[in-house]
């Protein structure tokens, strides 16, 4: 099947269309709004049910499995925060901060993302392994921590070399530097470690692996079957905030707006081609390719507040949500998918019938 | 009844940097504030919409004058050049002062 076919057929798909019609809505400035505490819900119920279904399937698959890709994904996951740091740094002439906070959002990963890759999976009748969730989990904290420890390095560098000049006692200094650092970093760590994102998906992860497919069953059409509905309306409100943030993409500028779809497409091709490499499956593939490809901006915001407040909030929050994320649901997912069938020497499967079978 | 003269601070910041005015006033061991979840709009442009985390707070602290500058010089120094933050002060009668 076309790749272009493939991208148009999942635009016709209600998750991209209700988040399109979002927008509009944003747009219209009409009052639309989904209720604060549905739209704070529903981020804990999409990772309840990706953890619930990770720990079933890796019931089945035992631990040993998912060792290489996690440990992979997560050297992959810093080798591009650094990638991404020198391009914003070098070619964009971001200030350290701005460069750190950006680089993290891309090299952290998106929950929500997440999610609608497993629902797109699933209308193309595709399965993924079940440790990616675990791996969502894991990969969440690392690019933070690693973007957080060099800011904080680069800050004490610098307020050694204006302090030599003053002074002469310099361990002093660096002992200082490297004691704040080591307290912000171990915050970060704790906060996220006991951040409500990762603490439902690791849970359900848990429980999903002790109550197997048995112990699904009586549960499973609210965490399967209304997860794909789940995410329709959870796409009205994220549509209404990136159709609230569309002036501010003006702001963002060029340079960061291409850096916002080129580097996603990069990051999430490689992803593709090494998790194939290891044997995941078509669907694995893409799924690993979208960990990469996704950038932060429910969890970014709350941490780089506090890790980096000197980086421009809205630089990273609307490139990640307002440009980032359409592309990479609407865009990058099917070629993801063609590549990911390419390399899997099989056929893409037509979306279209289950367009049709919604629709018609 | 008579009623003490003590200092009203009311701090309305953006949510993420409420976690940081409450640690400057532990710091100056204050214990006692009251916060609420606020919109409006500002320098930093219209906020409150969208996620949680993009919502405003409004700290209101209860204070002696002796510790109020010192509180509002942490918050000035640290919270003042990177967050969406206004501060001011009102004076304010309570019946039970030794409660501050």
């Amino acid at each position: 099947m076309d790749i272009f076919q493939l991208i148009q057929s999942n635009l016709l798909t209600p998750i991209i269309l209700f988040f399109l019609f979002g927008i509009i809505a944003a747009r219209i400035k009409s009052d639309l709004k989904i209720p604060e505490a549905i739209s704070e819900f529903l981020p804990i119920y999409l990772l309840a049910a990706i953890g619930l279904h990770g720990g079933i399937e890796m019931r089945k698959t035992g631990f040993e499995e998912m060792l290489v890709p996690m440990l992979v994904a997560i050297g992959l996951s810093l080798l591009f925060t650094l990638n991404h740091y020198q391009i914003l740094r070098r070619l964009g002439k971001f200030n350290i901060f701005d460069s750190y906070a950006l680089a993290s959002t891309y090299g952290a990963v998106g929950a929500v993302t997440f999610s609608v890759g497993l629902s797109f999976l699933k209308n193309q009748g595709v399965t993924s392994e079940g440790y990616l969730a675990a791996i969502l989990a894991v990969l969440e904290p690392v690019a933070f921590i690693l973007a957080i420890f060099l800011t904080n390095m680069a800050v004490s560098k610098q307020i050694r070399t204006k302090k030599q000049s003053f002074s002469d006692n310099e361990k002093s200094d660096i002992d200082i530097g490297m004691k704040e650092t080591k307290t912000k970093l171990s915050q970060v760590l704790k906060e996220s470690i006991t951040g409500k994102a990762i603490v439902i998906l690791l849970g359900s992860i848990v429980i999903g692996y002790i109550i197997g497919k048995e112990g699904f069953e009586p549960i499973s059409i609210v965490f399967d079957e209304l997860f794909t509905g789940a995410i329709v309306i959870f796409m009205i409100e994220m549509g209404i905030i990136a159709g609230q943030r569309l002036e501010d993409i003006k702001k963002v500028g060029i340079f960061l707006t291409s850096f916002a779809i080129i580097m996603p497409t990069f990051n999430g091709i490689i992803g593709v081609l090494v998790s194939t490499a290891l044997g995941l499956s078509l669907g694995g593939a893409v799924m690993f390719g979208l960990l990469l490809a996704s950038a932060s901006f429910i969890a970014a915001p709350a941490v780089l507040r506090h890790a980096i407040p000197q980086a421009n909030p809205s630089l990273y929050i609307t490139s990640a949500l307002g440009i980032t994320f359409p592309y990479n649901i609407i865009v990058l997912l099917p070629i993801m998918f063609t590549v990911s069938s390419l390399v899997h020497g099989e056929e893409a499967i037509d979306l279209f019938n289950y367009v049709t079978r919604v629709f018609i | 009844m008579k009623l003490y003269n003590v200092k009203l601070l009311t701090i309305t910041c953006e949510i993420l940097a409420q976690k940081n005015v409450i640690d400057i006033l532990k710091n100056h061991d204050i214990t006692g504030y009251t916060t609420y979840e606020v919109e409006g709009n500002g320098a930093k442009g219209l906020r409150g919409q969208g996620f949680k985390n993009e919502k405003n707070v409004k700290v209101e602290i209860i204070m002696r004058e002796d510790k109020l500058s010192d509180v509002i010089e942490d918050v000035s120094r640290t919270l003042f050049p990177d967050f969406a933050i206004i501060l001011y002060v009102s004076d304010v009668g309570v019946v039970r002062t030794e409660k501050f």
